[in-house]
């Protein structure tokens, strides 16, 4: 799998890299400007204890646009990838046990407002991580700067 | 730098980050959340509060506000309202033409409920906020909304 991934055309890898990053930039902006609107979003979910939907929504935008910046410049992508992949599966999770618990409400995902919990954004969120993993075992990286992948 | 020197460096970046833009800017907030306060007597809600206040009521206060006549608005989208409201409940997708409704039928600090779909839904709370933001002082949220109204074998509207 991992030749595979190495013979995919770094262009393409390279676009890849950027559209996600640039996604999880775009979708960082509006949770940075109105933090308590995203902390409603994030309690809606129910699975946040002890009030620390505030401390989430404080930083998770935060490390959004973090990871979106640096896969964009190619600064420490693996990292970069590695949190993503993560932050994606957590999406996963938390969304599908919405789903399964019949709530209606908005998902806080940043990408569009009004956007409810449903298959589609487990969809959506399966694909970014499909890219995540693209990025990940790729090691032809163009534009890379910080720290360098060897083949 | 290996991946995890790298995976600590951008955790403790973002921390570092979102905590001192949360600090410096105007409207930032509390690290832990504040639970809205609950009132359960209906005659607590008469009295005038000090400062802007958003609070929770459940399915009994809800009754007794809505049989005095206390202007009830629903939440949800439009197109939830064909399966029927509260009587009485106003609606609008748009938040500033809402605003100016309300306004207009009890001014910016008399005490008004708002209500969604059910339980676990969020857009009484969002809209709540966002009315609080545009001047109303005297906010209440029926947490329960709809389901537990209709479920109560309450009177319901709907648009003709």
């Amino acid at each position: 799998m991992l030749n595979t991934m190495n013979k995919i055309h770094p262009l393409l890898v390279l676009i890849i890299r950027v559209l996600l990053g640039l996604i999880f930039i775009y979708a960082s902006h509006d949770k940075i400007l109105d933090p308590s609107k995203f902390a409603r979003d994030i309690s809606n979910y129910n699975v946040v204890p002890f009030g620390l939907e505030n401390t989430v929504a404080i930083i998770l935008p935060w490390l959004e646009l973090v990871i979106g910046l640096g896969i964009v410049f190619g600064v420490c992508i693996n990292g970069n990838v590695l949190i993503c992949g993560g932050l994606l599966s957590l999406f996963i999770i938390l969304i599908s046990q919405a789903i399964l618990r019949g709530y209606n409400i908005d998902c806080g995902c940043g990408l569009k407002d009004g956007e409810m919990v449903g298959l589609s954004k487990i969809i959506e969120n399966f694909l970014f991580l499909g890219a995540c993993y693209i990025v990940y075992q790729s090691k032809r990286r163009l534009l890379e700067f910080y720290p360098k992948s060897s083949l | 730098m290996n991946y995890q020197q790298q995976v600590t460096y951008i955790i403790a970046t973002s921390i570092l980050l979102g905590a001192t833009y949360n600090g410096i800017r105007e409207n930032g907030i509390p690290w832990i959340a504040k639970p809205i306060k609950k009132v359960d007597e209906a005659t607590a809600i008469e009295q005038i509060v000090d400062e802007p206040s958003i609070r929770e009521i459940d399915l009994g206060v809800a009754k007794v506000l809505h049989w005095k006549g206390t202007l009830f608005i629903d939440a949800r989208a439009e197109e939830y309202l064909e399966d029927g409201f509260i009587p009485g409940a106003i609606a609008n997708d748009d938040t500033e033409a809402l605003s100016e409704e309300i306004e207009s039928l009890v001014g910016f600090d008399k005490s008004f409920v708002i209500y969604c779909s059910d339980d676990d839904c969020g857009s009484s709370e969002d809209l709540a906020y966002e009315l609080q933001d545009l001047g109303f002082n005297n906010i209440l949220v029926f947490k329960g909304g709809w389901k537990t109204w209709k479920e109560a074998g309450l009177d319901v509207e709907y648009d003709e």
